[in-house]
């Protein structure tokens, strides 16, 4: 017999698949009726669903901002550099490099695995120090550690290129790798959430005092969901960088962490469909202000904005959120298919 | 050997002493109410013994193993299980999820399942609204939801702060009768604290009466309400 409960649950499984075909609709709509700078839009709006996504496998469960995911994006993004580049490139921009890193040449898929999977390493080290600490005190230390991040990547230059761009970074990303990221993250972040994990960890987020009497340990748990976000967040920056062929580390710097808090926040921090939808909504909203700024003309009269107008009014329309709809535009709630479609009528009283 | 072990237990907040050297024991199964005034102690008991408060001096013993200086969440996966007061339920998991957050360090994965059925039974209105945010219930439901949650990490020891406060007289007598029900059911060791000695008295079962950070009086609660301890205890010298 199937139960209530159990069709309830096959209603929440619908989540990321259902968030995953909208991403695949999104991408096949692009394709068809869009151009080159469409499929580039597509192509970094999925980016930024990696990278929110992995951002919220942290934030959203947790309860606790980060300000320093756009680090581990940076990490990722040179991780890939360093294990991708054509030697002869590396010997010239980044002499500095140790001989086995210098000579290496590494498939695509493996570098981006290795940019993530470097970025947890580092977020379990950091982790380990700053996710001791009460939440508002561990955001303002996650913002001190994206700032020692972009000191070091931003000196370093024998290693990083300091604050000059490395160039000629394989650009094999486009609409339908990042669209595969995606749905990673988005599976990732789903199974994550409903694990025994990722409950004790959305208790914790609720009552850190009544979690603790539940058993739970809340370093543990946060200490696990924040790896697994910087893994993402790795792999997002290093997606970014083989996008358009180019990486700085001012590029994973403060308006990363801006735009990235801007899409969580928008969609609402409370639910995986919060996260993908605050990216959609950012990245259109960006995209038609951007049109606006280059000029159009509407009824034969020319209509442009300012430059600069796109993140004035990115970061005006994120304060509306907050002011008028302080949960973002899901508030919370998850995309699923009703309950009375993958099983039996509805005989709860919610 | 007795369940619960107190000895020569101190608890200071700076200078001000809340609890001055308590010893006493609880034995298996038993239900013991701790009752006094404002500022008595008790919550500071509660805390010292679940680990969410220091002890200056003295130690906490259960079955015999010392429990002074671990972290709460330790002390809760070895069987101690703490109802806090003002509830504090997870306001935004739903009902179930609230269930099943202690059961994630259970090694009895089976055990689980039946537990749930059993919290179910008890607390039919809990099963009913298992998929509604916690957040959305009654006092009295959110109360015999914190009971449940504490039960289903299968405790061995049950700490209650509190469980009638902010409640309606009827909906405390249907909360003490279903944990009263729980604790027969289960075996459980009960250790209430309850401002009310009437309603303690009206419960039954053994009652340590504070004042001062000291139990000033320690037998059946019952037999409490006929003698004129209750009042010295809260009015002292005045009385």
């Amino acid at each position: 017999m199937t139960t209530q409960h159990q069709i309830r649950r096959r209603a929440a499984a619908t989540t990321p698949v259902l968030l995953i075909l909208v991403l695949l609709a999104f991408v096949l709509l692009v394709l068809t009726f869009g151009d080159r700078s469409t499929a580039r839009m597509a192509t970094d709006a999925l980016i930024s669903v990696t990278l929110v996504v992995g951002f919220w496998i942290f934030a959203g469960n947790s309860g606790v901002i980060s300000f320093g995911h756009a680090a581990f994006a940076c990490v990722g993004a040179y991780v890939s550099a360093w294990t991708t580049l054509r030697p002869a490139m590396k010997t010239m921009l980044l002499p500095g490099l140790p001989a086995w890193l210098a000579q290496a040449e590494w498939p695509v898929f493996a570098a981006a695995l290795a940019g993530g999977a470097v970025a947890a390493l580092l977020a379990l080290v950091t982790g380990a120090a700053i996710l001791r600490l009460s939440g508002i005190a561990a955001s303002i230390a996650t913002f001190a550690f994206l700032a020692m991040v972009n000191a070091i990547w931003s000196n370093w230059t024998p290693v990083t290129g300091g604050t000059s761009s490395v160039v000629g970074l394989a650009r094999y990303v486009g609409p339908w790798v990042a669209l595969g990221w995606a749905a990673a993250a988005i599976l990732v972040a789903a199974l994550y959430a409903h694990s025994a994990s990722g409950l004790a960890l959305r208790a914790t987020r609720e009552d850190e005092v009544a979690a603790a009497a539940s058993g739970i340990d809340t370093f543990r748990h946060r200490l696990l969901a924040y790896a697994l976000s910087a893994f993402f967040c790795g792999v997002g920056g290093a997606l970014m960088g083989h996008a358009i062929g180019v990486i700085n580390p001012d590029a994973y710097y403060l308006s990363l962490t801006f735009v990235m808090l801007a899409m969580l926040v928008t969609g609402g921090i409370g639910s995986l469909s919060g996260a993908v939808v605050g990216v959609v909504a950012v990245t259109l909203a960006g995209e038609a202000l951007l049109t606006l700024e280059h000029g159009v003309t509407l009824a034969g009269v020319p209509v442009s904005l300012p430059p600069g107008s796109q993140q004035i009014l990115i970061a005006l329309a994120m304060i509306l959120v907050l002011v008028f709809r302080p949960a973002g535009l899901l508030a919370g709630r998850e995309i699923a298919l009703p309950v009375r479609w993958v099983g039996g009528r509805r005989t709860d009283s919610n | 050997m007795s369940k619960l072990g107190l000895f020569d237990l101190a608890v200071r907040y700076g200078k001000l002493t809340a609890l001055a050297n308590l010893s006493f024991t609880v034995a298996e199964g038993e239900r013991l109410f701790i009752s006094g005034p404002n500022g008595a102690g008790k919550s500071s008991l509660l805390g010292a013994i679940s680990g969410a408060v220091k002890a200056a001096h003295g130690r906490v013993e259960m079955d015999g193993e010392i429990l002074s200086g671990r972290a709460p969440e330790e002390i809760a996966r070895r069987g101690l299980s703490m109802v806090p007061e003002g509830r504090r339920i997870f306001a935004g998991l739903t009902v179930q999820e609230n269930l099943l957050v202690g059961t994630g360090q259970r090694r009895d994965r089976g055990a689980v399942a039946d537990d749930l059925a059993t919290v179910f039974d008890s607390f039919p209105i809990l099963g009913e609204r298992r998929h509604a945010p916690a957040g959305a219930l009654s006092g009295g439901q959110q109360q015999m939801l914190a009971i449940s949650r504490a039960l289903m990490t299968n405790p061995k020891l049950m700490l209650v702060d509190e469980p009638s406060l902010g409640l309606a007289p009827k909906i405390v007598d249907e909360v003490y009768e279903r944990l009263c029900a729980l604790q027969a059911l289960r075996g459980l060791t009960l250790v209430i604290v309850e401002q009310s000695s009437a309603r303690a008295a009206r419960v039954g079962g053994r009652m340590l009466l504070m004042r001062g950070g000291r139990i000033v009086a320690d037998g059946d609660a019952a037999g409490f309400a006929a003698q004129d301890l209750l009042t010295e205890a809260y009015f002292g010298d005045a009385a």
